[in-house]
């Protein structure tokens, strides 16, 4: 038993890039997903050798990339950092045995069965899918690092990698039985499992932070946050965690329905680096709950929205275009609400590198700024 | 002092001077009715034991499942994951209370905000209390830490506050437990029991709160109110007294919450003043002979009727029987349901008529605050619950009025199916998920197919079960495309039905643009789960169908409008020729022939060819997926691969022995050079006897990064680097005599063989294609050396290329005309091209050869006009020729 939970404070607080967020407003990357789609891969690009007999269509699995095409993979991730990130993020979205698990399981619902705890526990006690997702991770996590030492060197500025640890294609709070409410198809103690094996091959891989990120279900993030927590006490280490939720119209998180604050107050045992917002609304709807978030939070604020909602037909299948990024991340940079901003789906390195150009030279938000939560009696 | 903030789905904050009140109705050990619905199974009830303590206004809840007969950690688990499907419920937090660890731990990991412990304490010593406290801390939850400790419960004031001082010690500098979520429970304990030193119980409590507000900073006091008074069960006027009267003082003495039963509080101000000063004798213990005065004055109320009514009558009750109904949808309360139901039916004569009217109004309306981001998800999925019971109470009457209409001699239309699926190449279906919840609570039957479905799965299953609608799902852009192809094939293959589109990427607008103008039946988005019911419900109406459809589609017809000729940024062509593909010229990349002009190969031998065969598309084609020689030892498939495989060597043997299969090639060589994005052919070295031009097309999408805008002309040095360069064509065929094969087997009804004849002869075209790709190299000089073995062949590891017209990177089938002269190709080897430029018999295959080692597939995506218009000139075709051909390429709408 480890009684170390003062620490992850003092670590958070003695990272170099709390220095730097106390000068600036950092930037993190933008979308790993819609950036590769623009590179043309096919399916027998994504398969390579290595899972060329896959049975099922594996090109959405674009975590694999990492793995088949390093060189694609490290192009983004170049771009990016010369587009003027500070944090680059792991192709690591979906890089667990659960979510593997949907690339490479048969569905026992095409035979008439259903995902349940019992055929979780399989996923995840399956060889196959922990070697991978322990692969992918670890990978992704030395790629990213080395681009990010390699262009810090270059450019004379140092450069993080943020351990991507994404939302899952599973529920721990919703049912997907209409006639029982209470039934869940995975457990808490799976979720989790998964969690801390991505969280341990991304340390292993060399990230600098674990970053829980568009979350829609806030159990599911707990889960997480819980694994985290498990592997920095078993193992001795400790990294800087940071979090961002996935919200909608009313600032809910968007399967469990918990609103901002409430989310923040779920979360803030953790002493996170940084909490934001991400993904889903586009930077324009995002405005109130921001603002929320920046008057709760004691800590930094992040956001790196889509770029609007998604348009399937424009050329990125999303909004808005990089000046528009740039512009409404200044208007929340003007406003005092952030101190890491870049995008999420539909934002390509010329999105980040016109965020970034907007946000040079404009101050960062106090890490302080929250209201005071004292009361008298 | 810090707060205490919680969470449930809201976020809970406390207020200056605000007491904090814990519903204690869902804990089995205070609620005799709470804990016989959870022996019973009855969950659906229990939840509403939950939904009445927050509507009485509970700002916690307490949830205690400790029983003898109960499992409490199935029915903790259960319980709370029932009241998170509860958006009344769930917006609250909860405290998580037993005595048994596991059961909190079970508790703790059904939270998605942040609740409370209830409890941990030093009671077996201060190990099992750090490591128990430090696991609250993980999972983000503020703790009750009751006077106890090794030594037992703490009932007087010293006892409570050295323990609980203790407690506060080690949480804060041991555990880093944040104080102002430690909650103490200086133990409330009954008074008034007769036994002397039970009464002064309320006052060392009241002490000790004020103690422990005053020392321990931030922290926070709690207790069981309802102990105090235990021992006056069975009169309720006193105990409600008792619990108002020690509350007063306690909240004066600094008490933050207390477990109550939040329906069932009187106002101190409103204690009847003598019933008031007997209760506060006891708890302050002012007088020796307190309770017996208090027990003589209680015994004389007992014959009042005098309880608190637990519920109110609501006053959304007292409206319009549609406007209750639209209530009861919107909060998802089902309590009169089936009451407003059935006045609704008597009021509208037909069960139906309830259905579409106000039940479809109410669920609208939960569309409109869902949209408007007013009401969530959950809210959604619960307000569909109602609409099910209403469903269900009406089913009876809709039947009864079913079999009077058969009776009666009409047509009566059954219980409308519903196919969902997430289309194939996509893996999300949260949403679907919800979507097929919302339908089949509204009475549809619901078949999901789940994740990743092909297209025909889908159209199979439809058909099978005679699905009255068939809905989409897609989170990705890809998916976009596989819709489309969904739509097609339904078009096609003649369906009927309306097609529902939903799906995070899908709009409306790319729905009527893209995927409505390929299927002649209505194909509608679904914008979210809330929409479907009411879209559905409308597709499946007699009565509604025809107006619904006619104003969607004027609706699709608008959006099509706004948004016609849709386009892919591309860029100019003058740029896009400014980006070709990078290629330093030198002359030892380019390999000189050993001879140019054609040649041609009549029966080649098939044994040779048989080595060439890549077996895996062959397995396709029975629909065993896999890879061969590994699928021949797969453990489902592996069996029927072994025989078929058996079966088609066997064949095999037959066709090259008996040459039942002629395979016959032509290829050539030409000296070439590359003129912008055509490239001349020539019969002699110095270049000046023309033999044709092949014309190419280049890619124009706005491509990120370095990538260039690639056309096959790139890959042949242009006329001004003068390196005298060559390209070369081919035609080949394993089909002569394939259909005289195929035909003699049908006559003896041998289908079987007569498609693994067809299959076989595929096989070696494409083996042939292998085979001659590999002499042409060597005959080019490059390939002599490569050495690769035919699975390597098989997988291209050699340098070059063997494009064909049709195909990704050359989308224009009638440049295969130019190879027909080129190579004479027909009277070489008998292919034929038909009008639309296919080759007869199928068993062929044509290209071009490149040789450069920077050659390699693409795809040529989408063009502009421009590029359509400088291609027509260059192939002297008219505009609307090209088009015609290339349309899948073009990047706007050419009108047709």
């Amino acid at each position: 038993m480890a009684l170390r939970i003062e620490t992850d404070m003092t670590t958070a607080r003695q990272h170099p890039l709390v220095e730097i967020l106390k000068t600036r407003i950092a930037i993190i990357d933008g979308a790993m997903g819609t950036t590769i789609r623009t590179y043309g891969m096919t399916e027998a690009d994504i398969r390579g050798e290595r899972f060329k007999d896959s049975k099922k269509d594996l090109l959405n699995n674009g975590d694999l990339f990492s793995l088949t095409q390093p060189k694609m993979i490290g192009d983004i991730h170049r771009r990016f950092l010369e587009a003027g990130a500070d944090i680059l993020e792991t192709n690591t979205f979906g890089a667990t045995t659960i979510a593997q698990s949907e690339f490479f399981v048969d569905d026992p619902r095409e035979h008439g069965g259903r995902k349940d705890p019992a055929f979780y526990q399989k996923v995840i006690e399956d060889p196959f899918l922990k070697k991978l997702a322990w692969e992918i991770n670890e990978t992704s996590a030395r790629q990213c690092r080395e681009w990010a030492d390699k262009v810090g060197k270059e450019t004379g500025r140092p450069r993080f990698v943020a351990g991507a640890i994404g939302p899952l294609t599973v529920s721990l709070s919703n049912s997907p039985d209409a006639n029982d409410p209470g039934f869940r198809s995975v457990t808490f103690d799976q979720v989790k499992t998964a969690y801390a094996e991505q969280a341990r091959a991304l340390i292993a891989g060399g990230v600098d932070f674990l970053l829980v990120e568009t979350i829609f279900d806030s159990l599911n993030a707990k889960a997480a946050l819980v694994a985290i927590r498990e592997v920095f006490d078993e193992d001795g280490v400790e990294l800087p965690v940071m979090i961002s939720a996935a919200v909608g119209r009313g600032g809910e998180t968007l399967i469990s329905a918990q609103t901002t604050e409430a989310f923040w107050n779920a979360v803030e045992h953790v002493k996170p680096l940084s909490v934001g917002l991400n993904c889903s609304l586009g930077p324009d709807l995002m405005y109130p709950f921001l603002e929320e978030l920046s008057g709760k939070a004691n800590v930094a604020i992040s956001c790196y929205p889509n770029a609007g909602l998604p348009n399937p037909l424009s050329p990125t299948g999303f909004n808005f275009g990089p000046e528009d990024m740039a512009k409404y991340l200044s208007d929340f940079a003007k406003a005092g609400l952030i101190n890491i901003a870049g995008g999420c789906c539909g934002n390509t390195p010329e999105h980040i590198a016109a965020i970034a150009k907007a946000l040079e030279g404009l101050p960062p938000r106090a890490l302080n700024a929250a209201e005071p939560v004292e009361v008298s009696r | 002092m810090r707060p205490l903030r919680l969470s449930g789905s809201q976020p809970f904050r406390q207020q200056q001077g605000v007491f904090i009140m814990i519903g204690e109705r869902t804990n089995v050990a205070g609620s005799p009715k709470f804990a016989r619905l959870i022996k019973d199974g009855k969950y659906e009830e229990a939840v509403s034991v939950a939904r009445q303590q927050v509507e009485n206004g509970a700002n916690v809840l307490d949830i205690c499942m400790d029983e003898g007969m109960i499992d409490g950690v199935a029915a903790m688990t259960r319980f709370l994951q029932l009241l998170a499907s509860e958006p009344e419920v769930a917006k609250v937090p909860f405290m998580v209370d037993s005595s048994n660890w596991a059961v909190l731990e079970a508790g703790l990991k059904c939270l998605q905000g942040k609740g409370i412990v209830n409890s941990i304490s030093l009671k077996e010593g201060e190990k099992a209390f750090c490591e128990r406290a430090a696991t609250v801390l993980k999972y983000g939850a503020a703790a009750v830490v009751m006077a106890f400790d090794e030594k037992g419960q703490a009932a007087d004031f010293e006892d409570k506050i050295r323990v609980c001082e203790r407690a506060y010690r080690i949480l804060v500098d041991k555990v880093g437990f944040p104080a102002e979520d430690i909650i103490f429970d200086p133990n409330i304990l009954t008074v008034a029991t007769g036994m002397e030193e039970h009464n002064n119980y309320a006052v060392d409590f009241i002490r000790a709160t004020k103690w422990i507000k005053e020392n321990l900073p931030d922290a926070k006091v709690s207790g069981g109110v309802s102990n105090i008074s235990f021992s006056f069960r069975g009169n309720n006027r006193v105990r409600e007294a008792m619990h108002a009267a020690f509350l007063y003082h306690a909240i004066h003495a600094g008490l933050d919450m207390g477990i109550v039963n939040a329906g069932m509080l009187e106002v101190y101000e409103e204690i009847e003043p003598k019933l008031k000063e007997l209760v506060e004798d006891v708890l302050l213990n002012r007088r020796a002979d307190a309770t017996e005065r208090l027990v003589e004055f209680g015994e004389t109320l007992k014959g009042e009727s005098a309880v608190v009514a637990e519920k109110k009558e609501e006053e959304w009750r007292h409206g319009s029987v549609e406007d209750r109904l639209t209530h009861a949808l919107v909060k998802g309360i089902d309590n009169f349901i089936e009451l407003d139901t059935e006045e609704a039916r008597a009021k509208l004569g037909r069960p139906l008529a309830v259905i579409e009217g106000p039940l479809m109004a109410g669920m609208s309306v939960v569309g409109d605050l869902f949209g408007a981001g007013k009401m969530f998800l959950p809210q959604v999925v619960k307000s569909a619950r109602v609409m099910k019971k209403a469903v269900a109470y009406l089913t009876p009457f809709m039947e009864a009025e079913k079999a009077a209409l058969a009776a009666a001699g009409h047509e009566v239309k059954a219980q409308g199916k519903i196919v969902l699926a997430t289309v194939k190449g996509d893996v999300h279906d949260i949403g679907k998920n919800i979507v097929g919840v919302v339908l089949a609570c509204n009475n549809y039957e619901v078949i999901d197919m789940g994740v990743m479905v092909p297209a025909e799965k889908i159209l199979e299953r439809a058909k099978e079960v005679k699905a009255d609608i068939i809905g989409l799902s897609g989170l990705i852009t890809p998916s976009l495309e596989e819709m489309v192809h969904v739509a097609r094939e339904m078009e096609r293959q003649q369906f009927k039905l309306p097609l529902l589109i939903g799906g995070a990427t899908t709009s409306r607008a790319h729905t009527a643009v893209k995927i409505a103008p390929h299927y002649s039946e209505p194909v509608v988005h679904i914008v979210d789960a809330s929409r479907a019911v009411p879209v559905t419900t409308s597709l499946l109406s007699d009565e509604n169908r025809a107006e619904f459809v006619a104003q969607h589609r004027a609706e699709y017809d608008a959006v099509r409008k706004m948004h016609a000729a849709p386009q892919v940024k591309t860029i100019s062509l003058a740029e896009a020729r400014k980006r070709r593909t990078p290629i330093e010229w030198k002359a030892e990349d380019v390999a000189k022939p050993e001879f140019t002009g054609v040649r041609v190969l009549d029966d080649f031998p098939l044994a040779t060819l048989r080595e060439f065969i890549d077996w895996t598309p062959f397995f396709h084609t029975w629909e065993l997926k896999g890879v061969y020689p590994r699928i021949l030892d797969d453990e489902r498939q592996g069996a029927q691969a072994r025989q078929i495989f058996n079966e088609a060597n066997a064949l095999l043997d037959r066709i090259v022995s008996e040459k039942l299969l002629r395979a016959r090639a032509v290829y050539g060589l030409f000296p070439a050079q590359a003129v912008g994005d055509d490239i001349e052919l020539f019969g002699d070295a110095a270049r000046t006897e023309s033999l044709g031009t092949l014309h190419f097309l280049r890619q124009q999408a706005n491509r990120e990064g370095s990538e260039p805008c690639r056309s096959l002309a790139d890959f042949v040095a242009p006329r001004e680097i003068g390196l005298g360069d060559y390209v070369g064509a081919f035609a080949v065929t394993a089909g002569t005599g394939l259909k005289e094969l195929a035909d003699s087997f049908r006559a003896k009804h041998d289908d079987y063989n007569a498609i693994m004849a067809e299959a076989l002869a595929d096989r070696l075209a494409e083996a042939f294609a292998e085979c001659l790709h590999k002499r042409v190299r060597d005959e080019w000089g490059y390939g002599r050396a490569e050495n690769l073995s035919p699975d390597e062949l098989i997988h291209e590891k050699y340098r070059g290329i063997r494009p064909a017209p049709g195909y990704p990177a050359c989308p224009d089938h009638t440049e295969k005309g130019t190879i027909w002269r080129l190579l004479d190709v027909e009277a070489s080897t008998g292919i034929k091209l038909t009008e639309s430029f296919a080759m007869w018999p199928g068993s062929s295959v044509s290209g071009l050869y490149f040789a450069h080692p920077e050659s390699r597939y693409f795809t040529l995506g989408k063009i502009d006009r421009e590029q359509v218009a400088d291609y027509a000139e260059r192939k002297g075709m008219s505009v609307a020729e090209v088009e015609r051909w290339l349309a899948p390429n073009l990047n706007y709408d050419s009108g047709r």
